[in-house]
């Protein structure tokens, strides 16, 4: 089944034309890795696919249903997750009220955020910390897991492994193989190696729009097809 | 005029008869000083409690959603009125203390839920058409709604046969006389009306505070004031949550509004609308916009700042009559200036 579907998507911010249109299809159960060069609109068809910035064409659906021009709390509630860019946890709220607030829309919050614990024990050490005095790592950890304990059916995580030390990295690696065991997954990273290694498969945008894709298995940057959009 | 002909602004025999050690000792006016000092603190604290409810809608309305409401005053000149209007039809002559400060607290529900209500209705139809638009739009929608309610609150009044600029009397002759003395604390004479409105400030602080930290709802409004869209992409609808907050910040201004109605500073009057928005806006500036805690911290400083200058004119080591309003607005410039976040600020809020 065919869990996130974009089809000929034109997003603007303001008059700059980002998503000139884009299409892709992810599979329910797969991690699929969106890779490319900076400011070629990965962010942007996550943000697209939530509703957050809603595209002017073409057609969004998420579990066969049509969202396009939906609320992005409306997307979210049909069981869509958000990992963002640079975490943004609520850095005043305590690490149980960051996971709290994610885990509203659950049918049992409160064994959600039990599982949450038991996947990063440091969270359930931390629990009445507040998030903002927590290390990077931690935060990413906690990204991940707010974006896990709403009972998603589809994860979009974005720049995971940004600004952490390479041994965190690695944690991170496993908190997001964790979190795919029972969650369909959408990766924008510039570790290319790293997307390569969780991912199914891949999407390479440019430009705004999708110019490769294919299964991870064997492919590395210095593939031709590849290096040609990676490299500025 | 030559800077002779200038008035004197500080009467230095009666500072130095008020600062004078010998003289206290002997008199044994140390102990005197002490138990003044203690009044004036009391008498501050009063005052903190009710700029803190003043101020309070402010800083939620605006910590969620951005938004500077400067209707705030004019909601709780509404609130005074309101309440002074259940107050005067239902005490007489003869209701009793305790049955009239009864009939206080059911005015102050009823008005908070009317007025909670006719906020939610503002919030859907006047302020979430512009949330798009810059801050700008939102200061000039709300200052003319300001400007309405004023107005439509002078016709009705003139209509009725009230004087809309001095204060009304009516209701504030309903204040009981336990109210109006002074009571002994601890050897020191402390106004009771002050006690009261410190025993609602605190019942009003508890309430938010509780709601803030103990309800779904709160936790929402507080994520929301660090990360409105976050919240969003989490499955809040925060647009309902907006409305709440502007519904519950507009009740929480009325009922300062319904606080001030018996003291003889404030008392119901249009003016009230201008008065409660600047110190309103003083107390969230100096605490941080969108603070809580800042907005506790800040109504105290104040009170007690308007206190004591209100001790050194009473006193006359003071002469000039505008000394508190002058201290306070000093305390916000200097705020602006070595703090512009507030206390308790941050930079930015709810991503606004």
């Amino acid at each position: 089944m065919t869990a996130l579907e974009l089809d000929g998507v034109h997003t603007y911010y303001g008059e700059s034309h980002i998503l000139q249109g884009l299409s892709l299809s992810v599979e329910a159960g797969e991690i699929v890795a969106l890779v490319g060069r900076n400011g070629v609109g990965k962010t942007t068809t996550l943000r697209t696919a939530l509703g957050l910035t809603p595209p002017r064409e073409g057609t969004v659906r998420f579990d066969g249903t049509d969202v396009t021009g939906m609320e992005p709390h409306e997307i979210a509630a049909r069981g869509m997750g958000w990992v963002p860019e640079e975490r943004r946890v609520f850095s005043h709220l305590t690490v149980a009220e960051n996971l709290r607030v994610a885990a509203h829309s659950a049918a049992d919050p409160d064994a959600r955020i039990a599982e949450a614990y038991e996947l990063f024990p440091a969270l359930d050490r931390f629990a009445d910390k507040e998030a903002g005095d927590l290390s990077g790592g931690q935060q990413q950890m906690l990204a991940i897991a707010r974006g896990m304990v709403g009972d998603n059916d589809l994860l979009l995580v974005d720049e995971p492994s940004e600004g952490l030390a390479p041994q965190i990295v690695e944690d991170v690696v496993e908190a997001l193989r964790a979190a795919s065991a029972d969650t369909t997954m959408v990766l924008v990273e510039q570790n290319f190696r790293l997307a390569m290694d969780l991912a199914d498969r891949f999407y390479l945008v440019d430009h705004g729009v999708v110019v490769e894709e294919g299964e991870t298995a064997g492919v590395t940057s210095d593939d031709e097809r590849i290096r040609r959009y990676l490299t500025a | 005029m030559s800077l002779g002909t200038l008035p004197a602004v500080v009467d230095a025999a009666a500072l130095a008869s008020a600062l004078d050690p010998s003289a206290l000792l002997a008199t044994g006016g140390a102990v005197d000083g002490l138990r003044t000092a203690a009044r004036v603190l009391a008498e501050g604290i009063g005052k903190g409690a009710v700029y803190f409810t003043i101020a309070v809608g402010l800083t939620l309305v605006f910590g969620l959603m951005g938004v500077l409401n400067f209707a705030h005053g004019a909601v709780a000149m509404v609130g005074a009125y309101l309440g002074g209007l259940v107050l005067v039809i239902v005490v007489g002559a003869n209701t009793g203390t305790l049955a009239t400060i009864l009939v206080f607290f059911v005015a102050l529900a009823l008005v908070f839920a009317v007025t909670t209500a006719a906020g939610s209705a503002m919030e859907v139809t006047l302020i979430r058409p512009i949330y798009d638009r810059t801050p700008t739009y939102q200061i000039l929608l709300t200052f003319g709604v300001s400007l309405i309610i004023e107005e439509v609150a002078r016709i009705v009044l003139t209509l009725r046969g009230i004087q809309p600029d001095p204060q009304w009397q009516a209701p504030m002759a309903t204040a009981p006389d336990v109210l109006l003395g002074r009571t002994q604390l601890f050897g020191v004479g402390v106004r009771r009306l002050y006690l009261f409105e410190i025993a609602i400030g605190a019942v009003v602080a508890v309430a938010v505070w509780a709601f803030l930290t103990k309800t779904l709802y709160g936790l929402y409004i507080r994520a929301g004031s660090e990360d409105t869209e976050m919240v969003q992409a989490l499955g809040v609808d925060v647009r309902k949550a907006f409305t709440v907050v502007f519904g519950v910040g507009t009740g929480l201004a009325a009922v300062g509004g319904v606080l001030l109605m018996w003291d003889p500073i404030w008392g119901p009057s249009v003016l009230l609308s201008i008065d409660v928005l600047l110190y309103a806006f003083v107390v969230v500036i100096i605490g941080g916009l969108g603070s809580f805690t800042g907005t506790l911290a800040a109504a105290g400083i104040v009170g007690i700042a308007d206190s004591v200058t209100t001790w050194l004119f009473t006193t006359g080591i003071v002469t000039f009559p505008g000394l508190s309003e002058v201290t306070i607005f000093l305390l916000l410039v200097v705020m602006l200036i070595i703090r512009p976040q507030g206390l308790y600020g941050v930079e930015e809020v709810g991503g606004h």
